[in-house]
């Protein structure tokens, strides 16, 4: 009897936080989940746009066979993917390194991490523009390492294979710290017993890194890869500020081509669907990633 | 009597408005006619200029002594135009009221058109307002029969030179491509200067405006008379681009020029690395005001476009610019109207002219003889030919990206120019045949 009352009462509590929260729920419905179901719905319909808002005509295939049919589309998911890929092994390779030597210092630690925080909080777009005068073909400091080393004058940006490599260049430059922090707060986490007892055992470094640290940091790295991937496959601005998409359409990623799509082509219906899509992509792509990654774990663990 | 048939005015300007009609709707009364003397209208404008005082507020300093009653809002714009233009796309179709006049580019009428995002101005303003302006200016703001834009100001790609580095090797200025080709191998390989000809390459409008210069001199189209189908993948489009392909082989202009936009090649012909330059209509005053970071102040000279040899000379420059346009929501059409009648009439036209060094419309204006005289650049537009890009269409965003990323894809190197031609020509055809709608 003392525990339906305690029910009860949870059952009212539950319900006074709900109505509490209401309002607030009801703004982030307003500003995130309509506008993610209108995407949806305009991706499924045909759009005109207007000087009167858009108008959402019948139920139509259209965009998406638009979409599928288009080479543009299929270049630009395979850069993302590329793009992602790649830039999130750099990253996560680079940020667990970097976290595990910053775990060994002691007082430079605070200053290290300050330090490595300012490519992080840096706005993307000023980053790209730093990059912008880094890249420059006639005054930019690459080129004239470059040409300092009588490797001739490139020009990074105008040119497809070196243009996508500074993208990515840019893209680890600016957020390896951020995958430091998380795999050193995981790092800090893991009991000193266990490396005493490996110690005591007589294991090397690279063994007690594989059989004790890697696995203890499973979760954490997981969840780096997953932020990581999340904003990755949403690549955006730095193409946009450093190449536009060129030379030719080689750095146009999904999110330029939704844009360009939507807004300077008033496509509103296709440029939906790219978006959709594109989201669609990307939660799948983890889903798969977190199953993957917890079936090995459990595999190793039993 | 004239406050009663302004307030007459007013009052049809207000049931107009209310009925919010867009640029399609016929509901609206096309009895005003832009004599309001006075209300409170926002204009949404990108800076002009850079350097010195700001045109826009002198203009509207100047406008509302003329119309103490009226009262002009400037909203700053983004300065880059895709922005711009989406920030406006987003605004209007939204059905905001404000702003009730926006600066917009010379190439969007057929989109803003289509998509009723401007107010037809030849449903309130008669012929002869129109036919005040330089050829082509108004034809240009035409879609569907009706004008969208009041021309503003007007732009033109120019040729820059350097008059020292000429003087020294005894060169004249190039009337044609070729000359200019050979003049700018010539001064790199006797290191007068780093590059020889800077112009704007990268992947992105400007380059759409530079191809169209060396297709209009070789005789070629971008589209046919009934604007739904290619004619780019031509003769002339090919010696275009195998020519502009050459500048870059022939060490006559750096391979940076594919990553060029104008701030790019200006300040690399500012800062005295290049001998010749291709930009639009502030490059001189920018290249030889003291107070600029410029490096070449008094060196510089400016000329028409050169054309091919053996064809016309000069060549011919992209119409660029800037037209006034009237949301369609706006509740103030009829100080809209005065608001632009002034910002486009002879008093705002010469000063933007004589003291800003901006092309002007007014055909009056453009040839009068202290115009002319008060700058070289203006000297040089007078004798100027004169194209427009392909912008009748609304597809118009589609057909140039095509036409920037396969020219920037040749000029890379990674294409050749047939085959990047073909491809430019299929997409254009897509964009602009059945819906045009499409990736």
């Amino acid at each position: 009897m003392a525990s339906s009352s305690h029910d009860a009462f949870r059952r009212r509590q539950a319900r006074l936080g709900w109505a509490l929260s209401a309002p607030a729920l009801t703004v982030i419905a307003a500003v995130t989940i309509f506008p993610i179901c209108y995407a949806i719905a305009m991706s499924v319909s045909n759009v005109s746009a207007t000087g009167s808002g858009f108008s959402l005509n019948g139920l139509t295939g259209n965009n998406y066979s638009i979409m599928f049919n288009a080479p543009q589309w299929r270049y630009a998911l395979f850069f993302t993917v590329l793009y992602t890929v790649v830039t999130v092994a750099i990253e996560v390779a680079l940020g667990t390194a970097i976290a595990l030597v910053l775990e060994r210092l002691t007082w430079a630690r605070g200053w290290m991490m300050a330090l490595m925080l300012i490519p992080w909080s840096m706005i993307t777009v000023i980053n790209a523009q730093l990059w912008g005068y880094i890249y420059n073909p006639t005054y930019g400091v690459l080129d004239d390492i470059f040409s300092r080393l009588g490797l001739g004058a490139p020009v990074i940006l105008g040119t497809k294979v070196p243009a996508i490599m500074a993208l990515m260049g840019a893209d680890v430059w600016k957020t390896t710290p951020f995958v430091v922090i998380i795999v050193l707060a995981g790092l800090v986490m893991i009991p000193r017993d266990y490396y005493e007892a490996a110690a005591v055992d007589g294991a090397g470094g690279w063994t007690i890194f594989w059989k004790i640290t890697f696995p203890q940091l499973r979760p954490t790295i997981a969840l780096a890869v997953l932020f990581r991937v999340l904003q990755a496959f949403g690549l955006f601005d730095l193409p946009f500020v450093l190449t536009n998409g060129g030379p030719g359409d080689s750095t146009q990623s999904l999110a330029i081509l939704a844009y360009n799509a939507m807004f300077r082509d008033l496509d509103f219906g296709p440029g939906a669907a790219v978006a959709t899509s594109t989201a669609l992509l990307v939660v799948i792509g983890c889903l798969v990633f977190l199953k993957v990654f917890r079936a090995q774990a459990g595999t190793e663990e039993s | 009597m004239a406050t009663a048939a302004a307030s007459a005015v007013l009052l049809a300007a207000t049931a107009c408005g209310g009925s919010s009609s867009s640029g399609s709707g016929t509901s609206s009364a096309p009895a005003v006619s832009g004599s309001a003397t006075s209300g409170t209208i926002t204009w949404w404008a990108s800076p002009i200029t850079t350097s010195g005082s700001d045109p826009r507020t002198v203009l509207i300093k100047k406008f509302e002594k003329a119309y103490p009653k009226i009262h002009v809002n400037l909203q700053s714009a983004p300065t880059d135009t895709d922005t711009n233009r989406s920030s406006l796309i987003t605004t209007i179709s939204g059905g905001a009221t404000s702003p009730d006049v926006y600066m917009g580019d010379v190439i969007w009428p057929g989109q803003f058109g289509k998509a009723g995002l401007a107010a037809p101005l030849s449903k309130y303003l008669p012929k002869s307002y129109f036919s005040q302006f330089a050829p082509g200016l108004a034809q240009g703001a035409t879609y569907n029969g009706q004008v969208y834009g009041a021309p503003f100001f007007e732009d033109e790609g120019f040729l820059y030179y350097r008059k020292d580095l000429l003087a020294k090797e005894h060169m004249k200025v190039p009337t044609t491509w070729q000359q200019l080709e050979s003049e700018a191998s010539t001064l790199t390989k006797k290191k007068d200067a780093k590059y020889g000809y800077v112009w704007e390459g990268d992947s992105y409008e400007g380059l759409t405006c530079d191809f169209m210069e060396y297709l209009g001199s070789a005789g070629g189209t971008v589209l046919n008379s009934g604007m739904n189908g290619s004619t780019l993948n031509s003769a002339a489009g090919k010696k275009a681009l195998s020519f502009m392909q050459s500048l870059i082989t022939s060490g006559a202009s750096p391979k940076a020029v594919t990553t060029m936009q104008e701030p790019q090649a200006m300040s690399a012909f500012a800062s005295g690395q290049s001998a010749f330059l291709r930009n639009w209509d502030y490059g001189y005053s920018y290249a030889n005001t003291a107070s600029s970071p410029s490096k070449v102040v008094g060196k510089v000279g400016v000329a028409p476009l050169p054309g091919f040899a053996g064809g016309t000379s000069p060549g011919t420059s992209t119409i660029g610019g800037w037209n006034l346009y009237i949301n369609p929501h706006s509740k103030h059409v009829a100080a809209d109207l005065t608001f632009i009648k002034w910002m486009t009439g002879a008093t705002a036209e010469k000063t933007l002219a004589t003291q800003f060094s901006e092309i002007p419309t007014l055909q009056s204006v453009r040839t009068s003889s202290g115009v002319v005289s008060s700058n070289p650049v203006l000297a040089a537009a007078a004798k100027t030919r004169l194209i427009p890009r392909p912008a009748g269409t609304p597809q118009y965003a589609k057909v140039s990206q095509a036409i920037y990323t396969n020219v920037n894809s040749a000029l890379t190197g990674s294409a050749q120019p047939g085959p990047a031609l073909s491809s430019a020509s299929s997409a254009i055809n897509s964009a602009v045949s059945s819906s045009g709608s499409g990736l």
